[in-house]
């Protein structure tokens, strides 16, 4: 049921994404608003079916360890958040790229911008559907913890910050390469856009990191290990704080800020994917 | 010699040197390819594996210049003080700056000095308070107002103690550094493994060989590890503890995993656990009807009582799957080669043994079972006291006003004069700033000045 819902909305998302794409190239008003509601529309139905995974992942613990108190029910809930393995992370990953475009960045979200974002959420998704083993298992003990909802929600709303930064400094790019006939998005609109997504998504990762710190420090008895995924959320947090020291304190703008936001994305894949399939370390939990 | 007195002087370029945005750039990269290279070469690993892993030349270079500690070691720490300096430089340059901006109040006169953003006019019968007044308050919620006659001032700012943001995040990294660094000179960090049933007075530190003590005694008095029904995921284990002081029982607690036990000023994590033998295997084996007993020691190879065939013990579980003690145990019959044929032998439950397509099964001809198998737990333990673990925490929940005073509240200040004009009516002038935010400033200056118009003209 849930695997037909999430292949339902990738599909909504791929419409969403030729509708902006269509909005823009003939400016219509119409197109887009069709754009965004199909995109609303695609949210909702992940939205739903995120929470429902989120009951399946509940009632499937309660199999094995069924709570006696209230307290106990809801520290079962809160530790059951569909957050635990790669797929859970794709599905919820692709599910915060809509909502932090129509929310957080709701005035930006038109055109060729709404187009990439939703591209991106309905590939994401696919590739979680179709190439990621989605069966729900047991928790390790590690990973038993109240600090797993937090820590996790917050780096991930981080990684989609960066990743809608790295989508407009894409279109920005191609963009500025000498004169293009056929113009995407205003480049100031761009260059402003990269900046605000890039400071949402420091601050979550900065969230996340202290959140991973508090915890590692109960659970391993340190809060920090330089752990590989550690050490490479470290250097993605560097090369963001490099980023936003050129632009506050610097003033730089444009080309150069967008290859920044290039470079932190690609240690963001590498703190995401790379670490977990490259290098071995305690944050193995993906396979 | 003019050529010096033109240069600053020496402690100037000091102070230059470590305030400057530069530096903090380069040691960012710098850390970032520190901390890259830690995670290409393995840390903490025996000599010989890196001359094994890399070559004679490139092992021995990286022991040599300590790559294989980087963390440890100059490689790191070196950036690392010099980022404190340059965050306590900074912090010392522009923090009195900041205070004194957020300390002294948005008047009147720093209102009026505003840059001038537009103009709009109010014809003769509109009245300020009747129209200027509500738009602003509900475009910007309270203002303050000051009218002598033929002038009228509405004035407002937000985000007032925007600039203290970064200075608090700053100042909170710089705790947390120093934190790190206390915790690494004042603190100690070590291992503890006890067997069931004893008492440790003693733990291994982690740091360089040797022991320290604990200061008091620690017997672990039963450990149990709970599985997930039908698979091999453990739901759960935990030490049952019990804390003695001078041959006096002080304290009992049970440590799990992510609930740490602290006690006499050290705190214990638990780690991993493991079984261990505490005296001689003895296992039953029988072809056909013809049975002996042995009695087996681990990881040594030894014939079968009537010759035809090897086996050893390879490693035992207390509780494996749930299922209770086991041996995994390497077993080949007749004296040809071909491998080995591997299973566990479970001691509680000899009816797995024929089950075809599960680690248990025995194809024979010899078939064993358990008769005695003495396994005790272990529980291991990761055992600290790091006092500047309390900086490192105080940092963090300081960066957190820090970030939000920094990214989400801009500063942004705005003041409408309006002027009677002798003809009648009032000439409206928008003056305002937002120097972080100027986007959003200027798409609120438009919103603002399109209602202020239509206003005006209703």
């Amino acid at each position: 049921m849930i695997s037909q819902v999430l292949g339902l909305v990738t599909l909504v998302y791929l419409l969403a994404a030729g509708l902006f794409l269509a909005a823009s190239l003939w400016a219509s008003r119409r197109l887009e608003a069709g754009g965004r509601f199909a995109l609303l529309a695609g949210l909702a139905a992940h939205l739903g079916a995120f929470l429902g995974r989120w009951v399946e992942s509940y009632r499937f613990a309660l199999q094995h360890t069924p709570p006696q108190s209230l307290g106990e029910t809801l520290r079962l809930v809160i530790i059951q958040v569909p957050l635990s393995n790669f797929f859970e992370s794709l599905v919820f990953f692709s599910l915060c790229l809509p909502a932090l475009g129509l929310i957080a960045f709701r005035r930006h979200l038109r055109g060729t911008l709404g187009g990439v974002t939703a591209l991106l959420a309905c590939l994401i998704l696919a590739y979680a559907s179709l190439a990621v083993d989605s069966s729900i298992r047991p928790l390790m003990p590690a990973l038993k913890s109240n600090w797993l909802l937090i820590h996790v929600l917050t780096c991930f709303i981080g990684y989609a910050a960066f990743a809608l930064a790295f989508g407009a400094a894409l279109l920005y790019l191609w963009q500025t390469r000498r004169s293009r006939a056929f113009p995407l998005a205003p480049p100031v609109e761009l260059d402003r856009l990269m900046y605000r997504a890039v400071a949402l998504g420091f601050l979550f990762l900065s969230v996340g990191i202290l959140t991973g710190a508090v915890w590692a420090d109960s659970a391993w008895g340190r809060y920090w290990s330089w752990d590989p995924k550690e050490t490479w959320s470290l250097i993605t947090w560097f090369i963001y704080a490099g980023l936003l020291h050129a632009r506050l304190v610097k003033g730089w703008q444009g080309r150069r800020i967008a290859w920044l936001a290039i470079l932190g994305f690609a240690a963001v894949l590498f703190t995401y994917l790379g670490v977990s399939f490259l290098l071995p370390g305690l944050h193995s939990y993906l396979t | 010699m003019s050529r010096n007195t033109s240069r600053p002087s020496l402690p100037l370029r000091i102070w230059g040197f470590f305030t400057s945005i530069r530096l903090t750039v380069a040691l960012l990269l710098i850390l970032a390819v520190v901390a890259t290279l830690g995670t290409l070469i393995p840390q903490g690993e025996p000599v010989a594996r890196y001359l094994a892993s890399f070559g004679p030349r490139l092992g021995t270079a990286i022991v040599r210049a300590g790559l294989h500690r980087i963390y440890d070691g100059p490689w790191l720490l070196l950036p690392v003080a010099l980022l404190s300096l340059n965050l306590l430089a900074c912090v010392i340059r522009g923090l009195p700056e900041a205070l004194r901006r957020v300390a002294r109040p948005f008047s009147l006169e720093a209102a009026l000095q505003l840059p001038p953003r537009a103009r709009f006019s109010l014809p003769a019968r509109a009245e300020p308070q009747a129209t200027v007044l509500p738009v602003l308050r509900q475009e910007l919620g309270r203002v303050r107002r000051h009218a002598d006659g033929e002038q009228v001032v509405y004035w407002w700012e937000s985000g007032r103690f925007r600039p203290l943001g970064p200075y608090l995040i700053h100042l909170s990294l710089f705790l947390i550094l120093i934190g790190g660094l206390v915790g690494k000179f004042f603190g100690v960090e070590g291992r503890l493994a006890i067997l069931t049933g004893e008492t440790a007075t003693e733990f291994s530190l982690a740091k360089g060989e040797g022991t320290a003590p604990l200061g008091f005694a620690l017997r672990l008095d039963r450990f149990t590890v709970e599985y997930y029904e039908g698979s091999g995921t453990p739901s759960e284990f935990r030490s049952d503890l019990t804390f003695f002081r001078n041959g006096a029982e002080v304290a009992r607690a049970a440590c799990r995993v992510n609930h740490p036990v602290t006690f006499g000023g050290l705190t214990f994590y638990q780690s991993s656990y493991g079984s261990q033998l505490v005296g001689p295997v003895r296992l039953k084996v029988c072809r056909g009807s013809e049975c002996h007993t042995v009695e087996v020691g681990q990881r040594r190879g030894q014939s079968l009582p009537d010759g035809q065939g090897q086996f050893m013990l390879v490693r035992a579980d207390a509780n494996l799957q749930g299922l209770g003690p086991a041996v995994q145990v390497a077993y080949k019959a007749g004296s040809g080669g071909g491998p080995p044929h591997l299973f566990w032998i479970p001691a509680q439950h000899p009816e797995l043994v024929g089950r075809p397509q599960t680690p248990f099964y025995q194809a024979g001809p010899h078939i064993f079972t358990v008769e005695e198998l003495p396994l005790k737990f272990y529980s291991v333990f990761q055992v600290r006291r790091d006092p500047g673990v309390w900086w490192v925490y105080g940092g963090f929940l300081l960066c957190l006003p820090g970030f939000l005073l920094a990214f989400l509240r801009p500063a942004q200040r705005l003041a409408v004069v309006l002027v009677r004009k002798p003809a009648g009516g009032w000439e409206g002038r928008l003056l305002g700033a937002s120097p972080r935010a100027r986007e959003a400033f200027q798409e609120r200056l438009e919103r603002l000045l399109a209602r202020l118009q239509k206003g005006a003209r209703t």
